[in-house]
Formats: C-alpha cells, sequence, structure tokens
C-alpha cells in the first residue's frame, strides 16, 4: 500500500503481518465465513475498549486498470461519498460524525477499503449504510466533475509539486514494464483528465459486489451477532460474475535499466530496485521459504538503528544522510526490492550506489550472524504484542491478507516460518535476487535552481472582514 | 495509498487536542519520586507491554540564541553514555524487542520506551533507558556527523514549501519570542551549537524536578512506583526552570507571499491563539469542530472542498501550549485558485458564526461525546494523554471533566467564546508558491 505517494510513507505489511501473529493465534477470538452471495467475512473479537473497526474491502485497486484509465479505482473511491437513492452527497460521513466516529477510504494498487471506527453501540448504523452503497451508488456528473477538480488538486499536492514522488513514478515505470505494477495508484495526469462519467459507472458496476468484497470487524463485538447483522444488510447485495484479473506477470528483466532526472530539490536522491517473488508469486515451497529469507534480509538491512544501513553507511561510512530498504512479501503480482538513499555532501549518487552493491557483496560472502538474527526474531517477536495496540491496525492486517489471496492462517505460520530460516538461506537470495546488471536505477538531482530568498514582499495590509 | 483526505497533520494535532475519555475505568494515578519528579499512571492490564514517556521542559523555547540546541540534545541523548557508545545502546534496546524514540518540540523533549512488562526484558530495558537519560555523553565525533545531517534536511526544508509557510508563520506571528523559530533551528545557528553547549542544555534542563514521568501497562501502583523512582534516581534534582516571556500579538494584520517554483500555492492563515488551561478551551474547541476542524461536514470543507473542488484538505486547529499557540487555517490550492480560494476563507470566517444553530452544536456534541471511546483506545494514545495533562499540569480528573463540559455549552457561550479571540487578533495570511 502506500504506492502512489512517497514510499517514504511506505508501511511494510510484513510489519504487520509480523505483528498479527500472537494475537490471533492465541488470544483472541478470530473467525471467517462466507455469504450466499460470496461475500467474505472476517470477525475478530477485542474487548479492551467498547469500539469496533468495521472495515469493507473491495478487490480493486490501480493493479485492475487498464491504460487510459489509470486511478479511476482511486476517483470511485472518492465518489463513494457522493450519495445512493437513500442518502444526499456528504450525508455518509456526516452521519458517522454524528455516531463520533472516524471514517475514511483509501486505495491501493490490490485494494480500495472503506472503514469506520465507531462505538460499539452503532456497528449496526454504519453496517446499514455501508451495505447500502455497496450497489445503489448515485453516480451524478455535477459532483463527479467537481470531484475530479479534487483529485487533480490531490495530485499536484502529492506528486506535481514533489520531486521525489515523481522520480518514484518514474522509477516504478521502468522497473515494470508489462505488470500493472507499472503505473501508480493515483493514475497518470492525461488518464485523469479523461475519465467519463460512464468509465466510472462501468467500474463501479464491475467491482463493486459482494463477491469481491471482504467485511471486516474488529473489536468489541459478538462473533454471532456480527454475522447475524451481515446477513441481514449485506445478504440481500447481488452478486456479479467477477472476472478474475489476468496474471500480467512481469517479463524477466534483461539488463540495467537508469535514469537520471533533474528537479527542485536541494539533495540528491536515490533508488535502486531488484525484482523478488512474494508469497503470492512465488511458484513452489522453495520460493516461498526465500520470501521469508527475503523479510529477514530486509529487517537486517534496515529494520532497526542496529541495522547494516544505520551502522555501516549512516554511522561508520558517513555516506547518506538517510537511507532506507523496502520489500512487501504480500504483493499480489509481483514486488520489488527497494533501496533509497539520500547521499551526504561529498558523496554522488554513484558512489552511494557502489556502497549499496559492497553491503550486498558482504551478505552475499559471508553468512550475517546469530547474534543479528535473533535481535531481528527478538523484534519480531516483541511486536506480536505491540500490534493488539491497536485494532486498527490488526483489522488492517486481516483485510490486506484476504484482499490479496493469502490464507489468514498465513500470519500463524509466518512466525514459524521465519525461524526456520538460516544464515546460510538469507546468503543465498543475496546471491540469487541480487545482481547489479538485473537492477533498476533512479537518480534526482537538484536542478541547481538556488532557493529563493527569504525576504518576502508585502503585498498588502489590510484587517480581517 | 491514496485516500480520500490526508488527515495525518489534523490527526496528529487532534491527538494532541482531543483529551478526553468517557470510561470512567480510566483511573490516572499520580505522585511525586522523592527526587521531585512528577508520575502519571494507568494500570492496563489486558496486554503485557509498557509504555513509558519522559517529558522534560527542554523544547526549543529553551533554545536561546543556539536556535536548534533543544533538538540536537534530544536527538544525541541515546548515542552516548559514560559506559556504552552508540552501537551497544542500539544493539541494547533492539536485541531485547524494546522501542527507543526522542523528539523535541517547542514545549518539551519528551522520550520514549516500549517493551515487554516480563520482568526480565522490562529491567534491562529500563536500566538502559535510564542510564541513556541520567548518563548521557555527547560525543563531539557524534555532533559532528549529526550536525552534517541536521544541516541537510535543513538545505531541502528550502525545497518544500508546506514547511517554509509554517516557518514563516511561526516567525512572523511570534516575532521576538522563543515560540518564534523552528525547532530545528536554521543552518547558522546550527553551524554554533558546540558540544559543550550541548553539556550545559542537558545539565540544566535534563533533571528529576523538569520531567515528568508517564507510564501506562501490565504493572501494578507499586511496580510504576519502583521504575519510577529508579528513573528519577538516575536524573539530578535541579530546579525547574523560569516561565517565558509572555506571547505579544502582531501589530497589524499581514499578508506575506514568498514566490516559489510550485503548481500549488500553499496558503495559512494565522493569529494568536490560546494556552492549555484556557477557560475558553472546550468552547472553542468545539467551535472550530464545526468551522474547520472536523473534517468532512466542517463548513470549511464544504465552502473550500465540496462546492467548488478548490482544494484536497484544508483545516483549522488551536494549538494551545504553554502560552498561547496559534489558530491556524490551512490549504493548497493551484496557483490559478490561489486568490480565490483565500477569498473562501475569508469569507467563512466572516459568516461562520452565522452558520452555527443548535442543530449544528448537537452534531457536534453527539460526536466528541459519542467519540470519546476512540481517542482512548489504545495504550499508544493512552501515554500521550496523561503526559500531556500531567506535563501541562492539567487537573487529573481532565479526561473525564472535558466530555462533562462540552456537554454542557450552550451555543451562546460557544458564540461568544468564538467571538471573543477569531478576528480579535491581528490576522496573518501567508501564501507560498505562484499565486495568481
Amino acid at each position: 500500500m502506500f504506492k502512489a505517494s512517497s514510499r517514504k510513507f511506505a508501511l511494510s505489511i510484513f510489519a504487520m503481518l509480523a505483528c498479527g501473529f500472537f494475537s490471533l493465534s492465541a488470544q483472541a477470538k478470530l473467525s471467517e465465513f462466507t455469504l450466499q452471495n460470496g461475500l467474505k467475512i472476517v470477525v475478530k473479537e477485542d474487548h479492551r475498549a467498547p469500539v469496533v473497526v468495521h472495515q469493507v474491502w473491495y478487490r480493486v485497486g490501480s493493479n485492475y486498470e487498464p491504460n487510459g484509465i489509470t486511478g479511476i479505482s482511486h476517483m470511485l473511491e472518492h465518489m463513494m461519498f457522493k450519495g445512493t437513492a437513500k442518502l444526499k452527497p456528504g450525508e455518509f460521513s456526516k452521519l458517522v460524525a454524528r455516531m463520533g466516529g472516524e471514517e475514511n477510504a483509501f486505495t491501493t494498487n490490490d485494494y480500495t477499503v472503506y472503514y469506520q471506527v465507531v462505538g460499539k453501540q452503532h456497528l449496526e448504523d454504519v453496517m446499514r449504510l455501508e451495505a447500502d452503497r455497496m450497489r445503489n451508488l448515485q453516480l451524478d456528473a455535477k459532483e463527479f466533475a467537481t470531484e475530479r477538480q479534487v483529485v487533480t488538486e490531490e495530485w499536484r499536492w502529492r506528486v506535481q509539486d514533489r520531486p521525489e514522488s515523481k522520480l518514484y513514478q518514474a522509477f516504478k515505470a521502468m522497473a515494470f514494464v508489462n505488470s500493472p505494477e507499472h503505473h501508480p495508484v493515483i493514475g497518470w495526469k492525461s488518464d485523469i483528465d479523461s475519465w467519463s462519467l460512464d468509465d466510472l459507472k462501468s467500474w463501479y458496476q464491475r467491482w463493486y459486489a459482494p463477491n469481491n468484497a471482504t467485511l471486516v470487524v474488529v473489536g468489541d463485538v459478538d462473533t454471532d451477532h456480527v454475522l447475524n447483522l451481515a446477513k441481514r444488510y449485506y445478504g440481500p447485495a447481488k452478486a456479479e460474475s467477477i472476472e478474475e484479473l489476468k496474471p500480467q506477470v512481469e517479463q524477466a528483466q534483461l539488463g540495467e535499466r537508469r535514469l537520471k532526472m533533474k528537479g527542485a530539490t536541494q539533495l540528491p536522491n536515490l533508488l535502486i530496485g531488484v525484482h523478488v517473488p512474494t508469497l503470492k508469486s512465488a511458484e513452489n515451497a522453495q520460493q516461498r521459504q526465500e520470501v521469508y529469507a527475503l523479510s529477514l534480509l530486509n529487517d537486517l538491512i534496515d529494520g532497526d538503528d542496529s541495522s547494516i544501513l544505520t551502522k555501516e553507511l549512516v554511522r561508520k561510512q558517513k555516506s547518506v544522510v538517510s537511507a532506507s530498504s523496502y520489500y512487501d512479501p504480500t504483493e499480489k503480482l509481483s514486488s520489488l526490492f527497494t533501496f533509497e538513499a539520500t547521499p551526504s555532501s561529498g558523496f554522488s549518487s554513484e558512489e552511494v550506489e557502489k556502497r549499496f552493491w559492497e553491503m550486498i557483496k558482504q551478505l552475499q560472502d559471508k553468512p550475517v550472524s546469530e547474534a543479528a538474527l535473533q535481535r531481528v526474531m527478538a523484534q519480531t517477536e516483541a511486536n506480536y504484542v505491540y500490534r493488539q495496540d491497536s485494532m486498527r491496525g490488526q483489522a488492517m492486517l486481516l483485510g490486506s491478507l484476504v484482499s490479496v489471496g493469502l490464507p489468514l492462517d498465513t500470519i500463524d505460520h509466518w512466525l514459524l516460518n521465519l525461524r526456520k530460516v538460516t544464515p546460510q538461506q538469507i546468503q543465498a537470495v543475496a546471491k540469487k535476487y541480487f545482481d547489479p546488471e538485473k537492477a533498476t536505477v533512479a537518480i534526482l538531482l537538484p536542478n541547481g535552481e538556488k532557493p529563493t530568498s527569504a525576504q518576502q514582499m508585502s503585498l498588502q495590509t489590510k484587517g480581517v472582514h | 495509498m491514496m485516500q480520500r483526505v490526508q488527515l495525518q497533520l489534523t490527526l496528529l494535532f487532534l491527538g494532541c487536542l482531543l483529551s478526553f475519555q468517557s470510561l470512567a475505568a480510566v483511573k490516572i494515578q499520580s505522585w511525586q519520586t522523592s527526587q521531585g519528579a512528577k508520575v502519571m499512571f494507568v494500570a492496563a492490564p489486558e496486554l503485557p507491554m509498557m509504555d513509558m514517556r519522559v517529558a522534560f521542559d527542554a523544547g526549543s523555547a529553551r533554545d536561546g540564541e543556539k536556535w536548534g540546541l533543544a533538538s540536537m540534545t534530544a536527538a544525541l541523548i541515546g548515542s552516548a553514555t559514560a559506559t556504552r557508545n552508540e552501537n551497544q545502546i542500539s544493539d541494547g534496546f533492539n536485541r531485547l524487542g524494546s522501542e527507543f524514540s526522542q523528539q523535541a518540540g517547542r514545549d518539551s523533549a519528551d522520550f520514549s520506551l516500549r517493551c515487554l512488562s516480563r520482568e526480565d526484558i522490562r529491567k534491562q530495558a529500563l536500566a538502559q533507558f535510564s542510564e541513556v537519560l541520567g548518563k548521557a555523553r555527547f560525543d563531539d565525533k557524534i555532533l559532528q556527523r549529526e550536525r552534517s545531517r541536521w544541516l541537510a534536511m535543513l538545505k531541502q526544508k528550502n525545497s518544500q514549501p508546506q514547511v517554509l509557510a509554517s516557518d514563516l508563520l511561526w516567525k512572523t506571528l511570534y516575532g521576538d519570542h522563543p515560540y518564534a523559530h523552528s525547532s530545528d533551528g536554521t543552518m547558522q545557528t546550527v553551524e554554533t551549537i558546540k558540544q559543550a553547549d550541548l553539556q550545559a542544555f542537558y545539565q540544566r534542563y535534563y533533571t528529576a524536578s523538569n520531567a515528568v514521568i508517564s507510564l501506562v501497562g501490565d504493572l501494578d501502583r507499586k511496580q510504576a512506583e519502583r521504575i519510577a523512582e529508579q528513573l528519577a534516581q538516575a536524573l539530578p534534582q535541579g530546579t525547574k526552570p523560569k516561565a517565558l516571556p509572555p506571547v505579544e500579538e502582531m501589530k497589524n494584520p499581514q499578508t506575506l507571499m514568498r514566490e516559489f517554483p510550485s503548481t500549488q500555492t500553499y496558503i495559512l492563515n494565522a493569529q494568536k491563539g490560546i494556552k492549555r488551561g484556557d477557560p475558553d478551551y472546550v468552547a472553542l474547541f468545539v467551535a472550530n469542530e464545526a468551522f474547520g476542524g472536523g473534517g468532512f461536514g466542517s463548513y470549511l470543507m464544504d465552502e473550500v472542498r465540496e462546492k467548488r473542488g478548490l482544494a484536497y484538505s484544508v483545516y483549522s486547529y488551536f494549538a494551545p501550549m504553554k502560552l498561547a499557540g496559534p489558530f491556524t487555517i490551512g490549504l493548497s490550492t493551484k496557483n490559478a485558485s490561489a486568490k480565490q480560494a483565500q477569498e473562501v476563507v475569508d469569507h467563512s470566517l466572516h459568516t461562520f458564526v452565522a452558520t452555527l444553530n443548535e442543530e449544528r452544536l448537537q452534531e457536534i456534541k453527539d460526536n466528541l461525546i459519542g467519540g470519546f471511546p476512540l481517542r482512548m483506545d489504545s495504550n499508544a494514545k493512552l501515554v500521550a494523554y496523561i503526559s500531556m495533562i500531567g506535563f501541562y499540569g492539567l487537573p487529573l480528573d481532565y479526561l473525564q471533566w472535558f466530555p462533562q463540559q462540552v456537554e454542557k455549552l450552550s451555543l451562546q457561550q460557544v458564540i461568544d467564546a468564538w467571538k471573543k479571540h477569531i478576528g480579535k487578533s491581528p490576522m496573518l495570511r501567508v501564501m507560498v508558491g505562484e499565486p495568481k
């Protein structure tokens, strides 16, 4: 998730996975159902506060979009607040506000999610509202025109005025040629300008149906009661015939890909990505085991301030102002292991790139220490407990797994699978997947414009009226 | 993540502002350690973990001439002690699965520890936390390294129009006051910070009598007492620092424009707001929920975004601090709409009171009172609230008191409070971009 915005906001699903285990396996009641119309339901009881998290996850996002209408899943998400046969535009939010609820929605490459957090007495109310807009959305031309402006402002704010976001979009587009990971969640600007109301209507018709959705409820609830409510409110929704997303397997990368761009930044920025498998894309048990090794490798490189990036690049070499790595082992289609850095003054991006490959070489040449592995495992285990402090986080983890088509017991097996990983296996994945000749590299350089002077001109002086 | 609206900023502020709780079950206990540190404690036995936060009156308002000193001191605490070096400290926390972090704002410097409450883990984590806070050492080599990273960050600020707008706002609104400069300092002032400055700042402000220790977790009162005592014992007793100078109002309304090569203009409007504990706070908070604090459904959101499509995010908030923090309105819009958006904001300020009525007030009350449990549904949120209550000296029943006050407010009281504060102080308008 968080794909379209800067990766700096990236919250790895791995972290969520890691954190969910304890709560889900041992301590709390977790149940799974499917209604006759195909709606999947996941309920987790958590009785610490009289609060409930209610989420509906649709299996649609930018990975489902063909060229020409990229970003339409996100646009539809905005329009879901614009009224149904029963509700006026904006009324949904006002009703939830009146309950004292929090509500919002978000779109990623793999799914679109609507959520409310309310006092437990309001679960039925939000269910009634959410079920209503699953099939009865009214899409109005005037609201559509205004909201396109809002989304365009969002695009300016998120992408156009942030050189690092533009770099990341270009990087992704270069790393993925035939996979829909190529295009950004917010869509290409030309597509944002060109969606029609009919595009939106057919997108809604095609994907917003109970058999393409998962209901997640976490909180101070009784599971049977939730199931009864769900049957009452979501049960009548009619199923659609939903096409499976085509595999669109990213073709093998034939050689290095490289981009250098200039932008309105003061500091350079470097991105390096290599293609790696995920739990979904893994072809067999052996490759799934590699996914666990890659997860641990990511943690060893950048899991904490004892990691290699902090100790070596930041503290010892002083070659970077900041650096991070990112890997999401639960992507639906494909994944990149991504390294990001801001070089220190006196270090070129190319020099930092070299340091990155030197670090990788060491991981390829020598197994990591048992102590480092134990440290990472201690954190993973502690995180299982910490994760239970947030009901929202628990709901996010459950919904994301179901939405990419991974079983819920992925969480139960996660820690066990990590524990099986040996230093030699980590060394092996470092050798197998990290090849500079199969890497995608993107570099942002300052365009040389001097920052404007700190002086301001005073345009006018007048009182508030 | 593409979200319907970016709420990070507003939620962050709400997190600091909203301070209530409907559950009578949340009982805050408070006492002083023998060294004079104030302790705030809530027992939360449900999960086998604990959160601890130590807040010092050592924010950037205490920087003096060396802007950035408070932040740099906080950042370097945890980088060396009398007996451990940087990597040993990191490894020490990380191998326990514990999390250590620090942050300095204008009022306070805050240090957090999260760990499992199991005794062997807790004792080791706490021993190291106490050592890091009580026996900090400022290594000159680390200072040099962190300074150059800091300077790079300050340089990068020049390519972030939102940050430029915010810095300009504080600088103009607060003039010569210690709140005026950013906690980050400037490139010039950060250059002047020396090892001895850090040492002196640390000795002056990192003391027991200047600390508020907050604890939430699977602990009983006795354990909490021992933990707080151990931490306070690691600190010198010290004395409380002097009060900050009073905030003076800006003399005249101003509109400042800073050219920046962006496609949007970043607009902030601000005026002097209120301090923590202000008797009008609850009424203003309620009024602002209706104006621009309440997200979708608020007046600003309707006028700027929903009706006109001018912005993705638009918000307003009060930021009560030790002294009067600002009341701020913010949005960003394409350059060609900047003037129109500012006019809509002006018009909204002008017409807002007339939109308030009994029904709207009841909606806000329902939202705030009904939403109380959500604000307090995790240990992480709870520790932030009790730390805030302790640091600002708010009453221990604040979490019960606040919703009761909301409930009692009449429409007239809300309107009177708004009129008393908003529009009375000169308003500052800041625009960064290429407004047309």
